[in-house]
């Protein structure tokens, strides 16, 4: 064992460490922005993960969109949530929490099964570590997954468009419930409320936090 | 085989972060007076007194911006690949590259014509 392997055992036990134990905070903080923050440090990790299979435009590409855009997207969408309000305590809690549990177990033995049953030797041995993996991954985006390419592009159009759609509602619901004939809450979930920013009567967070 | 060269820079500047904080925390700390009255622990020493919880519902238009950035973010990091290869993809790399951009200036267009990178 030269040094540079034991650089890489030593950088991936602490990566694996840390992205383990904020992967932990994310799923056990009751603070909903804690969580928020932590998720930012496992989408580092898996970013110092990718450097150590020298895919460093795949970290470079990690780091940018997960902890620069989807994080932000994900706190921009804890500041759009209310504060705590009170809800109805749902029925039959311990069902769903069941179920959930046996998805995350039944996902998380499937994983394990396919790691442990897929011959990583043969795929490692021989690979040669690439002089430029960006101009690789260009020619292969513009030859033989262009396809794919193509339909990322398509895919990223539906994703805005429907984003501005759903984000935009650009009506008003005909039945306009007053605030005090309005049944508890019984889902985990903010008040569905009128907007018409396209009209001028756009929610401004004094107005709403009353 | 594992290369881990050309990251010393990468290394060393993340040491060096890293230091920042604890020194910036550990210096303030050492030559702050450590008297503690109640004015010191107010939000705004000098400025208007806050009311309410700090937790309020923002407004809407901070996530259409942060939700259009992620669409465009995307595009660009597809794009770098064939930026950096550009000499040895050629013409018709080039008209891919078009057709990526063209399908993605359909939804540009749409945002800009339904309001959503206006923020009045």
């Amino acid at each position: 064992m030269n040094l540079a392997e034991g650089v890489q055992i030593v950088s991936f036990g602490l990566l694996g460490l840390a992205m383990i134990g904020a992967a932990l905070g994310v799923v056990l903080l009751q603070n909903i922005v804690y969580s928020a923050f932590l998720l930012g440090g496992v989408f580092i990790s898996i970013s110092g993960l990718y450097l150590l299979l020298n895919a460093d435009f795949v970290a470079a590409a990690q780091v940018l969109i997960y902890v620069g855009a989807v994080n932000v997207l994900i706190l921009f969408a804890i500041m759009l949530v209310n504060k705590q309000e009170d809800f109805d305590p749902i029925i039959g809690r311990w069902v769903r929490q069941g179920a959930t549990a046996l998805v995350c177990f039944g996902l998380f033995s499937l994983l394990g099964v396919m790691v442990l049953q897929t011959s990583w030797s043969s795929s490692t041995s021989g690979a040669k570590p690439a002089v430029d993996t960006t101009v690789l991954l260009g020619e292969h985006f513009f030859s033989d997954f262009l396809l794919p390419f193509e339909l990322a592009s398509v895919l990223l159009l539906m994703a805005l468009v429907g984003a501005i759609v759903i984000a935009r509602r650009e009506y008003l619901p005909e039945e306009i419930v007053s605030p005090q004939q309005q049944p508890p809450l019984t889902l985990p979930e903010r008040a569905r409320q009128p907007i018409a920013i396209s009209a001028g009567t756009s929610s401004s967070p004094q107005s709403t936090s009353e | 085989m594992f290369v881990l060269s050309g990251y010393e820079y990468l290394l060393g500047f993340i040491l060096v972060v890293s230091t920042v904080p604890v020194l910036a925390l550990t210096a303030s700390k050492l030559l702050r007076p450590s008297g503690r009255d109640p004015e010191t622990r107010t939000t705004y020493e000098s400025g208007m007194e806050p009311k309410g919880g700090a937790w309020i519902q923002f407004n809407i238009r901070y996530y259409m911006f942060a939700l259009v950035f992620v669409i465009f973010d995307v595009e660009t990091v597809f794009l770098y690949p064939w930026a950096v290869a550009f000499h040895r993809l050629g013409l018709l790399g080039f008209v891919e590259a078009l057709i990526f951009i063209a399908i993605l200036i359909v939804g540009l267009v749409y945002a800009w014509r339904k309001g959503a990178l206006e923020w009045s």
